[in-house]
C-alpha cells in the first residue's frame, strides 16, 4: 500500500478539486431540482441527456465525475478512521475503501463506453 | 488512558525506538471541540464524495439501459430519503470545497515548477471563481437553458 500512496495522493487531490467542481450542479438539478419538478421536463429527457451524456466531452466529464470523487471520498474516509480507530483496523478499512473506488472507477469507465 | 477516549495511535512507532517517548494521546479538544470540529467535519465530507461518486455512475449507467432504467432513476430520486440525501450532500460538498479551497494556498510551496508561487489572492480568485463559473455553467446546460 505504502507504494501505491503517491497515486493515491494524486488521485485524492483530484477527486477534491473536481468532485467539489462536477458534483453540487448534478446534485442540484438531477437530485433535487429535476425530482421536485422544477426542472423543464424535456431538460432531463432522456434523449437529451444520453446525447449531452455521450458526447466525448460529456463522457469525459462523466468518468471523471464518477472515478475521481471515489478517490477523494475512500482517502478522506480512511484519514478520518485513522483518526478515531487507530492503525490496527487501517489493515482491511484502507484496501475495502480503495477496493470500491477502484470497483466504482472501473465499471464509471465501463458505463461512459457502453452509451 | 480511560478506554472513554478514542484511541490513537497514527502516531506510534511500529517498534519502541531507544528514547523514551510519552504515549501517543489524542488532543484535548478533539474531536468536537476548537479547530477539531471543523477537521473531522471536513473528512467525514469524504462520504458525500464517496456516495454522489456512486449516484453518478448510478445515473450514467441508467442512461446506458436505456429510457425505462432512467425513468425508474427519476423516480427513484423523488423517495424523500433520496431527497434528504442529496440536500445534506449539497450543502456538505460546497462547504468542503470552499473550505478545500480556503486552505489551498497554504499548502503551495514558494516555487511551483519554474516559477514563483502567485500571491494567496490569485489562488482564492481563480479557484472560487472556477467553482462558480463551472457549477453555474454545468446547472444551466442540465437545466436546459444551454444546449
Amino acid at each position: 500500500m505504502l507504494k501505491l500512496e503517491p497515486v493515491i495522493w494524486v488521485l485524492f487531490g483530484a477527486g477534491m478539486l473536481v468532485g467539489g467542481l462536477l458534483l453540487p450542479a448534478f446534485i442540484l438539478v438531477v437530485g433535487l431540482a429535476g425530482p421536485l419538478g422544477l426542472v423543464p421536463a424535456d431538460a432531463l429527457a432522456f434523449e437529451r441527456l444520453h446525447a449531452l451524456v455521450a458526447h466525448p466531452i460529456g463522457r469525459l466529464v462523466a468518468a471523471a465525475a464518477i472515478a475521481l470523487p471515489l478517490w477523494g471520498g475512500a482517502h478522506h474516509l480512511r484519514h478520518v478512521w485513522i483518526d478515531f480507530g487507530g492503525l490496527r483496523t487501517d489493515g482491511w478499512v484502507g484496501p475495502l475503501l480503495y477496493a470500491v473506488a477502484l470497483v466504482g472507477s472501473v465499471f464509471g469507465i465501463l458505463a461512459v463506453v457502453r452509451l | 488512558m480511560s478506554s472513554l477516549q478514542p484511541r490513537v495511535d497514527a502516531m506510534k512507532p511500529r517498534q519502541a525506538g531507544p528514547t523514551r517517548t510519552a504515549p501517543a494521546r489524542p488532543p484535548d479538544q478533539f474531536p468536537t471541540q476548537g479547530r477539531y470540529r471543523s477537521y473531522v467535519a471536513f473528512g467525514s465530507c469524504g462520504i458525500f464524495l464517496l456516495l454522489s461518486g456512486l449516484l453518478v455512475l448510478r445515473a450514467v449507467w441508467a442512461l446506458g439501459q436505456g429510457p425505462a432504467a432512467w425513468e425508474r432513476l427519476q423516480h427513484d430520486f423523488a423517495h424523500p430519503a433520496y431527497l434528504v440525501y442529496h440536500v445534506l450532500a449539497l450543502v456538505g460538498i460546497v462547504w468542503f470545497t470552499l473550505r478545500f479551497f480556503r486552505l489551498f494556498p497554504k499548502t503551495q510551496p514558494p516555487r511551483i515548477g519554474p516559477l514563483r508561487r502567485p500571491p494567496d489572492a490569485f489562488f482564492r480568485v481563480a479557484l472560487n471563481g472556477a467553482f462558480v463559473v463551472v457549477t453555474l455553467g454545468l446547472v444551466l446546460v442540465l437545466w436546459g437553458v444551454l444546449p
